[in-house]
């Protein structure tokens, strides 16, 4: 009895060449007509990058000065401490008598 | 080579269809619809062939003017059509649709045979049985499309890694892990099915 190596290059050998056997397929006049149809119904080409094309690009350009605004506003918002939850928070705290909730909103 | 002086060159036709010629495109398609057939042919069941190369030189047509005239238009539409292979394969292998996904008693009777030297046909006639065929694409259904589109490249057409990459436009590292890896789950498969 074959070993199963031996037996697997065998059928390795069988699969290979049975990829090769595979018969070429002749299409008709029809398939042609089908073809050509179907560019017609298509239209001209666009010879230039489609709309979409140049606002990915665009977008995609400006994505670095981007990244960098947002960066730079976030280091500016944590410098001057905007936090206007919490200074409204400590204004009722040290100033009730002046101060109410609903003079808030 | 010289052009023969009444033939247009592909390059000419190109110009002549992105200027609104769509007509023209028809000199291309009757060039190289062979071609594409031959290609297609190797990669998708018979069935889907005629489809399958009707989108190639539909995806072609739109892509045109993309096309850089520096590189030869039939290494262009090759790599088209193996794109629009690998995009089938995709869709089945995203939906399950797979052509065969078992074996039947035929089959197993067959590979018995077949491996046992019982059969008294030569390799061949083996090879070009139509359980030889269907078996292949059993097992090649069980990988995923890229690894199924790597392997034959590689293993069964026998490209080099370089062209496969170009031809699926994958990195050339990709196609050679890819290659590896799909060879030795698609000997993995073959192995599970001559130990049962």
């Amino acid at each position: 009895m074959e070993s199963l190596s031996q037996k697997l290059t065998v059928l390795k050998k069988i699969l290979c060449q049975a990829y090769h056997e595979k018969e070429n397929i002749n299409v008709g006049d029809q398939w042609q007509l089908n073809v050509m149809r179907r560019i017609r119904n298509l239209g001209p080409v666009q010879s230039g990058p489609s709309f979409f094309v140049l606002f990915e690009q665009f977008v995609w350009r400006l994505t670095p000065a981007t990244c960098l605004l947002i960066i730079i506003g976030a280091i500016i918002f944590l410098k001057l401490g905007f936090f206007p939850d919490y200074d409204v928070f400590t204004l009722f705290i040290n100033d009730t008598e002046e101060l109410s909730l609903a003079q808030l909103f | 080579m010289q052009n023969h002086p009444s033939r247009p060159s592909d390059a000419e036709i190109i110009r002549r269809i992105i200027d609104g010629d769509v007509n023209s495109f028809e000199y291309l398609l009757k060039k190289y619809q062979d071609h594409v057939l031959r290609i297609v042919t190797k990669h998708i069941p018979h069935n889907e062939v005629e489809e399958t190369a009707h989108n190639v030189f539909v995806r072609a047509y739109q892509a045109l003017p993309g096309f850089k005239e520096q590189g030869s238009f039939k290494q262009w539409l090759s790599s088209i059509a193996v794109r629009t292979c690998y995009d089938f394969w995709r869709k089945q292998y995203r939906s399950r649709e797979l052509p065969m996904s078992y074996l039947s008693e035929r089959h197993r009777d067959w590979l018995e045979k077949t491996l046992s030297n019982e059969s008294d046909l030569s390799f061949s006639e083996k090879s070009r049985a139509r359980e030889a065929g269907e078996l292949l694409e059993w097992a090649l259904s069980k990988l995923s499309a890229k690894d199924r589109m790597v392997l034959e490249l590689v293993y069964l057409e026998g490209f080099s890694v370089k062209e496969a990459a170009d031809l699926l436009a994958l990195s050339v590292s990709n196609v050679k892990v890819r290659s590896f890896r799909s060879r030795k789950k698609l000997e993995k498969i073959l192995i599970a099915l001559i130990s049962t």
